[in-house]
């Protein structure tokens, strides 16, 4: 949910119009919009260069994980997944929220992987690999941005 | 409710697609536009009753809705009208700001020709006042602005009619 549509929701509720300071956070959200929609397109544009190398350091770090058994199904799964993983995270930066990736990427993604067989430590430190191969190609002021939307999804993987 | 935001990334997301060219186009010409978006809103704000008074004046004081037999003869009536016109002046706002009309459809369209079918309230004149309250809003607010908030009064025109 955008702060905009929080703000909305928020005075509805309410029976009023959003007060100057909501407005003030809705101005420099507008104000911001196209810098974060500038940082998405960065990783839109490098997502194969950005899973390539996620996935090159997740099996250095987790040589045994199904991914990396010789099974090109698990293997392919595997890099579609991360790039999802990517997709949601431009979601989350442009509309400066992380319910696209709690919504598309977390709620039941736990269960979905056990049931999959794919184990859970190996899921997160992927993540984490996809998160430095991002954050790699990023400026450091960019990489700001989007970390914590990173950070948030390996937390919720946890 | 939506927002410009959120209805262009659901629907990429449904597709397994980033936002596209003409998505992102429009999403910066929302940014681009949300300066005006913010100073409108707060100059609605304050001014929401004498813009709805000027509304109610301009449409439907001196005609026979206001007399004995009219729908909004009584003062209860009369109230009632001019409380539909705050909900409608503050949910325009809210979806101009929002940059869609997701929210007109869920807090006030939905039902609400039936409504007031069922309790004679014409929507003729209904629909005159909400034309008067974006002449009214667009003298405050300046053309530019006053043409993004005439979509959603218009949209709420076309929704009781």
């Amino acid at each position: 949910m955008s702060i905009i549509t929080q703000s909305i929701t928020k005075a509805d509720r309410e029976a009023r119009y959003l007060n100057p300071s909501e407005l003030t956070a809705i101005h420099d959200f507008y104000q911001t919009g196209r810098e974060r929609l500038r940082i998405a397109n960065i990783l839109s544009s490098h997502e194969t260069q950005i899973v390539e190398q996620g996935s090159r350091r997740f099996w250095e770090r987790c040589p045994i994980t199904p991914s990396n058994c010789g099974n090109p199904v698990y293997q392919a799964s595997c890099l579609r997944d991360q790039s999802w993983y990517v997709r949601l995270v431009t979601y989350a930066v442009v509309v400066g929220d992380i319910e696209p990736i709690a919504d598309s990427g977390i709620r039941g993604a736990k269960r979905m992987y056990s049931s999959l067989g794919v184990p859970l430590n190996n899921l997160v430190s992927c993540m984490s690999c996809l998160k430095e191969a991002a954050l790699a190609i990023l400026t450091v002021e960019d990489a700001a941005v989007v970390a914590p939307y990173f950070d948030y999804l390996i937390q919720g993987l946890r | 409710m939506q927002d410009a935001i959120t209805t262009l990334i659901n629907s990429s997301d449904m597709q397994g697609r980033y936002l596209d060219n003409s998505g992102v186009d429009k999403l910066r010409s929302y940014f681009q536009s949300g300066e005006m978006r913010a100073r409108a809103a707060i100059a609605i704000s304050a001014n929401a009753s004498p813009l709805v008074t000027q509304a109610v004046a301009k449409a439907l004081m001196y005609t026979d809705i206001t007399a004995p037999g009219g729908n909004m003869y009584t003062c209860r009536r009369y109230a009632a009208c001019i409380r539909d016109m705050d909900y409608f002046l503050r949910y325009a706002t809210y979806a101009m700001l929002a940059g869609d009309t997701s929210i007109l459809d869920e807090r006030i369209l939905n039902g609400l020709r039936e409504t007031y079918n069922s309790l004679g309230v014409p929507v003729g004149a209904t629909i005159r006042a909400v034309q008067a309250m974006k002449e009214v809003t667009t003298d405050l607010i300046g053309a530019d602005a006053g043409r993004e908030m005439s979509v959603y009064f218009d949209y709420i025109c076309a929704g009781l009619s």
